[in-house]
């Protein structure tokens, strides 16, 4: 009796035990745990976001696509192509070139180039009309390298409020890389500029399917002979030492140190020098920016129609957190290292600044190698968040010119030079 | 005493169960049915040694277009220069932000919609992609 009265306390105890156990597992992870949202069931995709808000992501709100010769990116539009890089790519000073950013204007863009037949042709009021093949671009010139970041115009467009229409591009559309190719000078003294020219005009291989005298027939920009840019310009056929991918602007791009995208031609084909400035819609019309302060107005003074515009031209100074990007939850105490990127089109990034308690403290990131002064440049700092909350990391740069990061955004209707210092929330959770 | 040395072995091996599920928390072995859709990896592109660089053709993406009046009239006009993803891309807009829209393809883009088809766009996209209206 005394052993089968044991067994039962025994098989009790046991019993008792178990449910405790079973109990205390239940509550921890599937009763508190899920309810905090910790543990989801499965990943959501992220939903679409159209506003009229702001759209919340760090690049667009769309899905991921796959292109000839790139990585997964963000789709924007398909024909003709507009592709966001996603921000993990910007832990580097280099941008990949399967994952650089895509835009273009027209719908017929080149799916292939045939180098026996492709010439660069230098044309319009010069001495010798040049017809350069790609081994000539090559072996003629001295080679010329620079590092220099590519950002569309319209960067960051679908922060504006109101939302302006275009390319709802987040932060995804810029990249660096190190272009390799012939300063655009020594191709001008080749041909011989003659005197009373006033600006050179470029274009590529992209063609579109509107009427002729039209912007959707062809696109073309130009840079006016006296500006100190076209000194600093390069005809680029190797992008981080290999050739452009075919959506990039194979086999050759122009690159404009320190300007927007916009007047990086892609597939160059035609540089023409003109004796009468460009009048074309590209230049008249689009790409235009008011001439305010920071080319920023509102919807009511355009409607009036006072508001003078000057061309697009250089990039206002930038910097941005790429990691830890918000996705993962960190633990407190955990010695986290804070990593992103800076540019200025108006000279080298000076100083970044990094703020983990909303703005009252300012703390100096550590400035990474200096790869050129119209190249990102990578920065780090090392924070280490004591306790759980939920914190926001702001960063701001400052350029050599002494130009610092603005705390309000801009709006004109073109949705271009946003530069606003950037925030990122960051879920710090308890260690203990 | 050997029932007795099995019951300690079993009691200790429950304690240190329960134990573990005390101190070390985790959730582990949980699967989906479904995952997200798989992005194949590609081969390289088959390539001759002329002088030929073939990327290839672009893929398209064809978004859904809200279901409507005009939706054809969207189709076989506005696709003739670009993909619907032009309009499916767009914030939503008040439907005067979207007749703008269509003047400015026809004036200053050059493309040629006759008066009425454009009326039939415009009524379109300020009926399904309004802030009131606009599904996703």
């Amino acid at each position: 009796m005394a052993k089968s009265g044991k067994g039962v306390t025994r098989r009790r105890w046991l019993q008792t035990l178990g449910a405790a156990s079973a109990t205390l597992a239940a509550g921890r992870f599937l009763g508190e745990a899920r309810a905090a949202g910790q543990l989801p069931e499965v990943q959501q995709a992220a939903p679409e976001f159209t506003g009229p808000g702001p759209n919340p992501y760090w690049t667009s709100a769309g899905q991921f696509a796959t292109y000839p010769q790139k990585a997964p990116l963000i789709l924007l539009t398909d024909r003709p192509v507009q592709l966001e890089t996603p921000r993990r790519y910007f832990l580097s000073t280099f941008t990949p070139n399967e994952a650089f950013f895509v835009r273009w204007h027209l719908q017929t863009i080149p799916n292939a180039v045939d180098l026996k037949s492709w010439r660069l042709r230098v044309e319009g009021n010069v001495e010798r009309p040049l017809t350069l093949s790609f081994p000539e671009l090559i072996s003629r010139f001295k080679p010329a390298s620079l590092a220099a970041v590519n950002q569309c115009s319209g960067n960051s467009r679908s922060r504006l409020q109101p939302r302006v229409a275009g390319g709802q591009w987040g932060n995804g559309a810029m990249g660096n890389a190190a272009w390799t190719g012939v300063k655009l000078r020594d191709i001008l003294n080749a041909a011989g500029v003659k005197s009373g020219s006033v600006q050179v005009q470029f274009e590529g291989l992209d063609k579109g399917l509107g009427p002729k005298g039209f912007g959707s027939n062809r696109f073309m920009k130009s840079l006016d002979l006296t500006n100190p840019v076209i000194d600093e310009c390069v005809v680029a056929y190797a992008m981080n030492d290999e050739p452009l991918p075919m959506l990039n602007g194979f086999p050759a791009r122009l690159i404009v140190p320190g300007y927007f995208a916009t007047y990086w031609l892609k597939s160059l084909s035609f540089i023409r020098v003109l004796d009468a400035p460009d009048d074309n819609f590209w230049m008249k019309a689009a790409y235009r920016i008011p001439d305010t302060p920071r080319g920023s107005t509102t919807p009511e003074e355009m409607k009036a129609g006072k508001v003078p515009t000057v061309p697009i031209a250089r990039m206002p100074v930038r910097s941005f957190l790429v990691s830890p990007d918000g996705t993962n939850k960190i633990p407190a105490g955990f010695p986290l290292r804070l990593r992103g990127i800076a540019f200025s089109g108006y000279g080298t990034v000076k100083k970044v600044e990094v703020s983990t308690d909303r703005g009252a403290h300012w703390a100096d990131a550590r400035l990474e190698a200096d790869a050129g002064e119209y190249s990102f440049r990578t920065w780090s700092l090392d924070w280490t968040p004591k306790t759980g909350g939920r914190y926001e990391v702001a960063v701001r740069a400052t350029d050599a010119k002494g130009n610092v990061q603005p705390d309000d955004g801009v709006w004109n209707p073109g949705g271009y030079l946003w530069n606003k210092i950037e925030r990122q929330e960051i879920v710090v959770g308890d260690a203990s | 005493m050997r029932a007795r040395k099995y019951y300690i072995v079993a009691v200790a091996a429950l304690a240190f169960l329960a134990a573990t599920a005390v101190f070390a928390d985790f959730r582990a072995g949980i699967y989906t049915q479904t995952g997200p859709e798989t992005i194949h990896q590609t081969l390289a592109a088959p390539a001759s040694t002329d002088a030929t660089y073939d990327a290839g053709e672009y893929p398209i993406y064809y978004p859904e277009l809200a279901a409507g009046d005009g939706k054809e009239d969207v189709e076989n006009n506005c696709e003739l220069c670009h993909s619907p993803r032009y309009i499916t891309m767009q914030p939503v807009m008040p439907a005067q932000a979207w007749a703008d829209e269509v003047n400015k393809m026809r004036k200053t883009y050059g493309a040629f919609i006759p008066d009425d088809t454009a009326q039939k766009i415009i009524e379109y996209l300020g009926t399904h992609y309004t802030p009131e209206t606009r599904k996703r």
